[in-house]
């Protein structure tokens, strides 16, 4: 209040002042609003980014135009709907299907205009294939050669509809026409399980569906055909559709075995195995360097930091050959050999330099061996070095591609998971691709590593941070 | 033997089976590089030594050009723009979050995710009828819109900070409080703009080839942008926390003296924050740099989805020279252009390294 008073009886030039300490207080509490309004919003865009791929994974078209967040496959009644399909089908909520003893109760509503009669649309089961290339091929029960469909019964009824012209209400009949698929009884013994049970329902132009008891997959020719993938999924083959053709539908012709379940396969393999590799390899060479003075240690220091500023392009014709000369290209074995380990030496090292000397000196009192030593008491209370270790080196060999690529190329089935990325991209990730797919099986192949950084995160995470300081 | 000797030689076998690998995969395999660089080879004849033929053809060759320019190109937008992002970002946050805890998880996750995973995700989003174009239609179709939202905010915020000038020192452009009077009144003042419908709303619909095309922008593919973009996505999160670290050792002091000798926000950031984060942006900046210039992953994933010429690097052509589709290897070729990746990132990273020490001397 003072210093209003006096700012009126100033002249103007010397009227300025500095705001005073609350509006100063205000100002910081604000500024820190807007720094949490900045992280938000990074952290909005880098994670949504994420989230909505993995929401379009669920979808039939991850492409489709408009992008709608609100569908069949995150919808909760739509769960309820497709479980008890499921149950129905074959006695499986979760995963659905069309077995010996199904029977399927499934109603369509359609409505007209007043004074336009409503008949019964043409129901069919098709011959569908399921997707497209090797599983197609693969298939070798159809639910058409199974299913026995009946109209039951329909029911008329009204309801109401708002011209989108004028805004006016007006009152249109429905009819809602229930049908049962059963399994053919004649055919249930010994009966296949069938993934899925397709179904089209063909109304003439101007009878429009309202409502069935699961949402049709598409429309085709116009509208005039309701069709759906499958009437009997499950909740979880619902909505988890194309995670389970990404397993399903990567066969191998020859042998029938999911290639994609393989390459999950082949890479753990080849990750452990480097895993294993690492940590014997790291923790001797780690040791030595750390510990014991021998004549050129400073060489090798020098070369390990020069090998990791070499690309690996520079290396990999040589390695190529002696795998090929060796009899191991396109085994596990080049692979997990293949790397030369010399960040995760320089990591070892960095530990054994603040483990206490005296604890192995008492040691080396009472005669036990420098690798006595090692295996003993040093790496059992290095534990966190030894985890972060494993756990860097997991994520590198199953992250890595360009090894992978280079030595292993055929068959099909010897591929790791990364570069089976690349050839499901090929077979399904173009423009008018199946991109459901090709997303679904990028968010598989994140899985482990993702598991492994949940559980371990406090130890990567922290190593991380402090080693590019360094 | 004393304890000396047998440490000597018990050093010899801990580190054998490392120099090994090393001598293995690494010395052996590049010395041979060197030598089928000299050579003509397809992996199958025996090598035939013919000098300085390979390099000769190598830098006539228009692809590897244009592979080199490509990814000089990629290193210094991916490495500069990270960099800087990052470091801004580090700043902006710090005091609010800390290197550790929730937030750091949070910025952590990208750089876990394969190359593969996160080629296919972008891939996705990049496609001509993609999510990346809907919203690029979103905001051109709302242009007017959005123009006007920031008008009406630059509007309230430069008049509430002129207004207060006049009675007040040290009120900064970017006044928070103002700031965020501004905003409400922007978001209001679109609101009813739409409300009223007194600014056109477009409905064009457009599809954009961000990859399939052989469009360049300045002096890089198209293509390749849009990989820079996904790649600067990816790294900067993590890179940030790596700055927030480094952020968060530098002392108070530095600060206190800088502002009791006069200098202000901007000031303080050049002459302290920069300076004292010199480590950190010396291995944020190698890391960088030693990452895109090996940049390959994304390009063969990329595959047939963008020609060849669009999305070519140095570490592709190494590559496709080794193993071409439906031709002879040219290992030769493949060699001379790996040694020259080889030679390259050294000298880059080493002239990067003596700038770097030589920047810190100097202060």
């Amino acid at each position: 209040m003072t210093d209003t008073t006096l700012t009126t009886a100033m002249p103007a030039a010397a009227l300025r002042q500095r705001l005073p300490p609350e509006a100063l207080r205000r100002r910081q509490f604000f500024a820190l609003g807007w720094t949490y309004l900045v992280i938000i919003g990074v952290a909005t865009v880098m994670l949504g980014t994420f989230l909505v791929a993995f929401v379009a994974s669920l979808k039939v078209d991850p492409l489709e135009r408009p992008f709608r967040l609100a569908f069949d496959q995150v919808n909760p009644l739509a769960w309820v709907a497709a479980a008890d399909l499921g149950r129905q089908g074959a006695g499986d909520p979760w995963w659905g299907g069309f077995a010996p003893g199904g029977r399927i109760v499934f109603s369509a509503t359609y409505t007209a205009a007043p004074g336009t009669e409503i008949v019964p649309p043409d129901a069919s089961v098709p011959r569908r294939r399921p997707g497209s290339g090797v599983a197609a091929a693969l298939t070798k029960y159809y639910a058409i050669d199974y299913a026995l469909l009946t109209e039951t019964g329909s029911a008329d009824g009204e309801m109401s509809v708002t011209d989108p012209a004028t805004g006016a209400s007006e009152i249109w009949p429905t009819r809602t026409f229930t049908y049962e698929i059963a399994f053919d009884p004649a055919k249930a013994e010994g009966g296949p399980w069938i993934e899925r049970t397709p179904l089209d329902l063909s109304a003439p132009t101007g009878q429009q569906l309202v409502a069935s008891t699961l949402n049709p997959t598409r429309f085709e020719r116009r509208g005039r055909v309701a069709s759906w993938d499958n009437i009997t999924p499950g909740a979880l083959g619902l909505v988890f559709n194309n995670y389970r053709r990404v397993i399903t539908e990567t066969a191998d012709l020859q042998t029938g075995n999911s290639l994609f379940a393989g390459w999950m396969w082949n890479s753990l393999l080849i990750a452990v195995g480097r895993v294993a590799m690492t940590l014997v390899v790291a923790s001797l060479a780690g040791y030595a360097l750390a510990r014991l003075k021998f004549h050129g240690a400073a060489l090798i220091f020098g070369l390990v930091l020069f090998s990791m500023t070499i690309p690996a392009q520079v290396t990999f014709i040589s390695n190529y050959l002696i795998f090929r000369d060796l009899g191991l290209l396109n085994t596990p074995w080049a692979v997990i050999t293949v790397l030369v380990v010399g960040s995760h030496v320089l990591l070892m090292k960095q530990f054994f330099e603040t483990f206490p000397k005296e604890i192995e000196e008492a040691a080396m009192v009472d005669g036990a061996s420098r690798l006595g030593i090692l295996t003993r008491i040093v790496l059992p209370n290095a534990m966190p070095a030894v985890i972060v270790n494993a756990i860097m080196a997991f994520q590198a060999a199953w992250n890595d591609f360009f090894w992978p690529l280079v030595l292993i190329t055929s068959p099909p089935s010897a591929l790791t998971v990364q570069v089976g990325l690349l050839s499901l991209r090929r077979s399904y990730g173009g423009a008018q691709g199946d991109w459901g797919l090709v997303l679904a099986g990028a968010f598989v192949s994140i899985i482990p590593v993702l598991v492994l950084f949940i559980l371990f995160q406090r130890y990567i995470v922290s190593n991380q941070v402090s080693e590019g300081v360094k | 033997m004393n304890q000396r000797q047998r440490d000597h030689v018990v050093g010899y076998l801990f580190v054998l089976p490392f120099l090994i690998s090393l001598g293995t995969f690494f010395l052996y395999a590049a010395v041979r590089t060197l030598i089928f660089s000299f050579t003509d080879y397809n992996l199958f004849n025996t090598p035939a030594f013919i000098g300085l033929s390979n390099y000769v053809a190598m830098l006539r060759d228009s692809m590897f050009t244009l592979a080199l320019s490509n990814t000089l190109a990629f290193s210094l937008i991916v490495t500069v723009s990270q960099t800087i992002l990052a470091l801004l970002l580090a700043v902006m946050v710090n005091g609010v979050i800390k290197a550790r805890g929730f937030w750091r998880t949070v910025f952590y996750l990208p750089s876990i995710m394969s190359s593969a995973a996160m080629t296919l995700i972008f891939l996705w989003l990049f496609q001509r009828q993609g999510l990346m174009t809907e919203l690029v239609q979103f905001v051109v179709n709302a242009r007017w819109y959005i123009a006007a939202f920031l008008a009406i905010f630059l509007a309230i915020q430069l008049a509430l900070v002129f207004n207060a000038r006049r009675r007040y020192d040290g009120v900064s452009l970017a006044d928070p409080v103002f700031a965020t009077v501004a905003l409400g009144g922007a978001i209001v003042a679109t609101y009813l703009l739409r409300l009223g419908a007194l600014l056109p709303v477009y409905d064009e619909q457009f599809l954009i080839s961000w990859l399939n095309t052989q469009a360049r922008v300045l002096f890089l593919p198209q293509t390749l942008w849009s990989v820079a973009l996904m790649n600067v996505f990816t790294t900067v999160p993590t890179l940030m926390l790596l700055f927030l670290a480094g952020l968060q050792s530098i002392p108070v002091a530095l600060y206190e003296a800088a502002e009791l000798d006069g200098a202000g926000r901007v000031r303080q950031f050049l002459y302290v924050t920069v300076p004292s984060l010199t480590p950190v942006t010396f291995a944020v900046v190698t890391l960088g740099i030693i990452g895109t210039l090996q940049m390959f992953d994304q390009v063969a994933i990329l595959g047939d989805a963008a020609p060849l010429q669009s999305r070519i690097t140095l570490a592709f052509y190494i590559y496709a020279n080794a193993f071409p589709e439906g031709a002879a290897s040219r290992i030769g070729m493949s060699s001379a252009a790996a040694i020259l990746l080889g030679v390259l990132t050294l000298i880059i990273v080493y002239l990067q390294r003596a700038l770097g020490i030589s920047d810190k001397v100097d202060r």
